[in-house]
């Protein structure tokens, strides 16, 4: 009898009933079962969304963050007035405020007692509201008229809303004698220089030296910031190092930046002068693209947009600036810090934990022994002294809280490691004669990836915690740049009269965690075999 | 099926001895006694054969292949493929000639890596062993990719399968998927640690068969572990018993089921059920009494003393050597001396 | 079933008809057991024998109502004890039963002894469960019973810890708390699988012993035809969630009617016989019982295989003697039209 399945099987993958039998690896099957759980699924929505919103800010249709305009300063969120409206309604609110506390405006009694009631509570927004719909009213009826001056200022805010104009410089542009318009950006220092010289009647050395010396004079802010308290020689001595470790082309770069920033400044002097008839006389209608001359050779690519038509849906902070792009801009640094932390510390910790779970002996002792240390340390602490120490910019952050995070993942790993090492599998590795590194990286850690990743989208938002937690105290990123953090450090300050510069980073972030850790719960459950319902 | 060819020992094992140390102490690590998984252990294997080793578990009958393959450094001892002591050579000679000797395990779910295709486990051997420059240079990528493509054939795998991860099959192809990596490099000798036994029964059958069959195909030489005794009487050339780390008998397979000498494999016999209601009522058996002792001591006197119906007072104190009882058959009980 | 002309009169004891437990799962409905049929008389041990998968653990884990719901979920079929169907009991009434009348062992030891609690602790909390009577008495008869199944220096060894215990000797622990409150019915789930040769042959001795002494009757799971051979009276032979076979072990053992027992019984190598070639074996892979389509789900395997295998499960049919076979080679066309 021939016993053995000698038949010929067909190329097509049927089992023996005819069913086709569909392949399926471990991480399909995973994310099959993230497909089931919805909030994970919202939650990946959710994450999506945050994370293009981040990634494409600078291509969306949003003020840029750092722009300060101070008219605008601590407006209201709104979705059908513009600045303008606002601004308008805010010295209103005032004006009848004002008359009613010199008592040309009259309420009844037990409205003056409502409104002293809520000023004891320092509720102005309250009194400023109440006060705009009754002035408005009593106006239309006429029981109340503003008087000579403050119809004036009035009219005064009314004009200038009208005409105030702003201006942003796209491109300037240098049109030799006989040749093409060029970029200037694009040209050698030098050229912009000696343009830049001749603009203003003066030559390209004087100009250069000029601007080395204001060069030396920013650094020394820094380093004056950086470093406090130390004496104006340690200052000096500081300042050569710094100049000393300063490439030609670096310093090229800030000399060639400087004189953009003083061109481009003039460009914007002159169209400003240029456009104030035309916005006044209505004669050109606005947001307004157009190529302005500069002097001789120069000329500028212009936009012109009527500075109070600004609509800011999420109000504005405490110097003008669209709190919308503060906040998307302030998620792309959080998140940054939170997926660039965290992908940090999970390297250096699988890395460590792996060669320790799988060494064992000497080299565990030794870096389990670090980590028992590390873990010692007071985080937090760390963390400060050493945004102290090098600088509170983004980059230390990073560095600072990965170095710091990697210890809870090392010890994760190394124990799911030791628990697999005697699995049958890596035994046959180690009889086929594979060497330690493949056995680590081609067996171990994809087989404890699915608690990696877990691990990790569990981790993102304690990172976004930490990196909040040391903005709030001011130790995180520094203006002009903003994190979510930051953002709610800022607005803790005015709080009761300005709750949105707090709301709104504030649910933006806590919507970006709760996504977060319902994702990393999802895929848990996902990676977990427990749940594969398997007999 | 005694295979007459020519016996030659491909493989011979000298009083091997893997122990495991017992540690103790809160930093400074002191030695503070040692599991005697195998306790001196002398065999040969002839080209072309198969040796059982069947035993209990604990018996130490999976470290000796392991200790064999060099998962674990021996104690003491040696082991020699082909003329080279694997113990003591240089590592790189070492790994060339452990080209030679490939393991299959027991468990067919843990002995497959979950994350890897069936086409990187079955090319996993060739492919390291190409990483390091020891295969033929005439190896390449595409000849990998074919050679598995005729492994799995050959296993009675459908090579459509070549992408799909071990936990889409079922146990006994799992097996297959296994016994295919093993035959990668074309080994000399296979170290088969209780292939089957967690196989099912009618599947059992088919990876004997299977086993078979290459062995005749290509000449290959087995290292049988088991713990069923049928199993080991079916595919064994010839037999050894272990008992706590020891070779109680050693014999062609046929000798000892007809004539078992020692009292243990006296009892293991009897205690192995037969599937015959018939047989099995009438059986009288030999029920040993007591647990397999810890393996941590040191013993001086028959390792099987403390369970032997049989035992005298010359066991107490003296190791029984292996006595030579004809010339298949050889047996460490001092009731022969 | 009949028992026409046995020699003992066997009372029934349990009688399990067409139960059916499926198990939900993401690739589909898996029907673990589908439709099985089986009676246990008093004292009389009956085994079930199967491959993984087949759905013998989880036949008797239906019969103590103890799967796990959801995945799974018993959704058809009686189990009749002493006249009661167990799936319509109360809790109440469930765990009056369990332990108490009806006991199980399983296949590790150690995962149905808490680790944590002395041997005497987990005995006596069992007895006084079930019985009323009071701490001295109960832990006197733990002891007994410890003594029964052969524990030496029982009245020492039942203050130790699970761990303290080998393999074997807790496997008889389980064996002595199982039979304490003089169950009616002892459920071995693969009692030996994890156990060494000569300790299965003591464990299976005892059980057998005290199932006589006390008059218990045993239902045996295992794949381990060896086993079945000299322990059973009577086999139930599973596959894919359903008996294919069901008679007296010698009966089946020598005239195996279903092609499946047949190839079971000569893909087993015998020790007692000379063997030349190759064993027998079955091609093919046990099924996965998901969305099996109507058929005999044995039919890739079968080397009997008929056309009328591959469209329709076959019929049961006694072929005498309370041998019931599930195959369509004993049908003929007078019985059934299919055939």
């Amino acid at each position: 009898m021939n016993l053995l399945p000698k038949h010929k099987k067909p190329l097509q993958t049927t089992n023996e009933f005819d069913q086709v039998i569909v392949g399926n690896s471990l991480s399909k099957d995973a994310w099959r079962r993230l497909k089931k759980n919805k909030m994970a699924v919202i939650s990946v929505v959710i994450v999506i969304i945050y994370i293009l919103l981040a990634v494409l800010a600078p291509v969306l249709p949003i003020y840029p963050y750092d722009e300060i305009i101070l008219d605008h300063q601590h407006l209201k969120p709104s979705f059908v007035k513009n600045a303008g409206q606002l601004l308008i309604e805010k010295r209103m609110a005032d004006l009848y405020t004002q008359a009613w506390r010199q008592e040309r405006l009259t309420l009844s009694t037990e409205e003056d007692d409502m409104l002293w009631a809520w000023i004891d509570k320092n509720e102005a927004n309250k009194v400023w509201d109440y006060m705009f719909i009754e002035g408005n009213k009593q106006l239309a009826e006429g029981t109340f008229t503003f008087n000579k001056a403050e119809q004036r200022t009035l009219d005064n805010l009314q004009r200038k809303l009208k005409t105030d104009l702003q201006i942003t410089v796209n491109k300037i542009w240098y049109t030799p004698v006989e040749g093409k318009k060029q970029n200037i950006a694009k040209l050698p220092v030098d050229t912009i220089a000696g343009l830049y010289a001749e603009m203003i009647g003066s030559t390209s050395e004087i100009e250069i030296e000029q601007y080395s010396r204001e060069i030396e004079q920013q650094l020394m802010k820094t380093i004056k910031t950086q470093n406090v308290g130390l004496s104006e020689e340690e200052y000096a001595l500081l300042l050569e190092k710094e100049i000393e470790g300063l490439s030609k082309k670096k310093h090229d770069a800030l000399i060639r930046e400087n004189v953009l920033a003083k061109i481009k400044s003039r460009a914007k002097e002159i169209a400003a002068s240029d456009l104030k008839e035309a916005a006044t006389d209505e004669s050109a209608s606005f947001p307004l693209n157009k190529e302005i001359t500069i002097k001789g050779p120069l000329s500028a690519d212009v936009k012109a947009t009527k500075m109070h038509e600004r609509r800011y849906y999420l109000g504005t902070d405490n110097q003008g600036r669209d709190m919308l792009s503060r906040i998307i801009y302030g998620g792309q640094v959080s998140i940054a810090i939170g997926f660039i932390g965290t992908i940090t510390s999970v390297i250096i910790g699988t890395i460590l934990g792996a060669l320790a779970g799988y060494l064992g002996g000497k080299v565990d002792y030794f870096i389990m022994r670090v980590v028992d240390i590390m873990y010692g340390l007071p985080y937090m602490l760390l963390v400060i002294i050493a945004m102290a120490i090098f600088g509170r910019n983004i980059l230390n952050l990073f560095f600072a809280l990965a170095i710091i995070s990697w210890l809870t993942i090392s010890r994760m790993v190394r124990g799911q490691i030791m628990s697999l090492k005697n699995q049958e599998f890596i035994e046959a590795a180690r009889s086929m004669g594979a060497p330690t590194w493949r056995i680590i990286f081609r067996h171990l850690v994809p087989n404890s990836l699915s608690i990696i990743i877990v691990f990790s989208t569990l981790r993102i938002p304690s990172f976004i915690m930490t990196e909040s937690f040391l903005s709030f105290l001011g130790l995180g990123v520094q203006a002009p740049f903003a994190s979510w953090g930051s953002l709610v450090g800022d607005a803790v300050g005015g709080m009761t009269l300005y709750p949105w510069k707090l709301f709104f980073p504030a649910t933006a972030m806590t919507i970006f965690l709760f996504a977060m850790n319902f994702l990393g719960d999802g895929l848990r459950d996902a990676f977990d075999p427990q749940s594969k319902n398997q007999l | 099926m005694p295979n007459n060819k020519e016996k030659k020992p491909l493989l011979e094992v000298v009083d091997l001895k893997q122990h495991f140390p017992i540690e103790a102490g809160f930093i400074f690590k002191r030695q503070i006694g040692a599991v005697r998984a195998v306790d001196g252990i002398t065999f040969t294997v002839n080209e072309g054969e198969t040796l059982g080793i069947v035993g209990e578990s604990g018996c130490g009958k999976s470290t000796t292949v392991r200790s064999i393959a060099q998962l674990y450094k021996p104690t003491a001892g040696s082991v020699i493929f082909d003329g080279l002591d694997l113990v003591n050579a240089p590592h790189e000679q070492m790994l060339d000639a452990r080209k030679n000797i490939q393991m299959i395990f027991q468990d067919p779910y843990a002995s497959l890596n979950p994350r890897m295709t069936v086409r990187t486990i079955i090319a996993e051997p060739l492919d390291i062993y190409r990483r390091r420059g020891m295969l033929d240079p005439s190896v390449t990528k595409e000849s990998i990719e074919n050679r598995v493509e005729d492994l799995m054939e050959r296993v009675g795998l459908n090579r459509a399968f070549k992408n799909r991860y071990p936990h889409e099959f079922s146990g006994g192809q799992r097996q297959r998927i296994g016994i295919a990596r093993a035959l990668a490099l074309n080994p000399k000798i296979i170290l088969a640690d209780e292939p089957v036994s967690a196989l099912d029964v009618s599947i059992q059958s088919q990876i004997l068969n299977l086993l078979h069959d290459l062995q005749d195909e290509l000449g290959l030489t087995y290292v049988f572990i088991a713990h069923d005794l049928a199993v080991i009487e079916y595919i064994s050339t010839r037999v050894a018993v272990m008992y706590l780390g020891k070779i109680m008998e050693l014999s062609r397979s046929s000798n000892l089921y007809k004539n078992p000498l020692h009292p243990y494999t006296k009892a293991l016999l009897s205690a192995a059920p037969i599937p015959d209601p018939v047989i099995e009522r009438k059986r009288q058996r030999i029920i040993l009494t007591g647990d397999v002792p810890s393996p941590n001591v040191e013993r001086f006197g028959c390792y099987f003393y403390d369970r032997c119906p049989y035992r005298m007072e010359i066991c107490k104190n003296n190791i029984p050597p292996m006595k030579r009882m004809n010339e298949h058959h050889e047996v460490a009980c001092w009731l022969y001396e | 079933m009949s028992n026409g002309n046995s020699l003992k009169t066997y009372k029934n004891l349990l009688e399990v008809r067409d139960l059916r437990t499926h198990f939900k799962t993401d690739a589909g409905i898996v029907k673990a057991v589908d439709g099985i049929s089986f009676t246990l008389n008093e004292g009389e041990t009956i085994g079930i024998v199967g491959e993984s998968g087949s759905g013998k653990s989880v036949t008797n884990l239906s019969i103590m109502r103890l799967i796990q719901s959801p995945p799974g979920k018993i959704v058809g079929g009686e189990i009749i004890f002493e006249n009661k169907d167990i799936l319509k009991l109360s809790q109440r009434e469930l765990r009056h039963i369990r332990g108490n009348e009806i006991s199980m062992i399983f296949q590790d030891p150690m995962t149905s002894l808490n680790p944590f609690l002395k041997i005497s602790t987990q005995m006596v909390e069992t007895i006084r469960l079930h019985q009323n009577i009071s701490r001295k008495e109960a832990l006197a008869k733990s002891i007994d019973m410890l003594k029964l199944v052969g524990i030496p220096a029982a009245e020492e060894r039942i203050h130790n810890y699970p761990h303290q215990f080998s393999g074997g000797m807790r496997q008889r622990v389980m064996i002595g708390m199982a039979l304490s409150c003089e169950a009616k019915i002892l459920i071995a789930d693969e009692p030996t699988t994890a156990l060494d040769v000569t300790i299965q042959a003591q464990i299976l001795e005892l059980i057998q012993e005290l199932a006589k002494k006390l008059n218990t009757a045993v239902i045996l799971i295992t794949h381990d035809l060896g086993v079945v051979a000299g322990m059973c009276d009577s086999v139930c032979v599973m596959y894919a969630g359903k008996i294919v076979e069901k008679a007296k072990t010698e009966k089946l053992y020598a005239h195996p009617a279903h092609p499946y027992t047949d190839g079971l019984i000569q893909s087993v190598p015998r020790l007692d016989k000379a063997h030349d070639g190759k064993l027998f074996s079955i091609k093919g892979q046990p099924p996965n019982v998901i969305d099996l389509p109507d058929c005999c789900p044995f039919h890739p395997r079968c080397h009997k295989v008929m056309e009328v295998c591959r469209h329709h499960y076959p019929p049961t049919k006694d072929l005498g003697d309370g041998h019931e076979v599930s195959c369509w080679l004993y049908i003929d066309k007078k019985e059934h039209p299919d055939a």
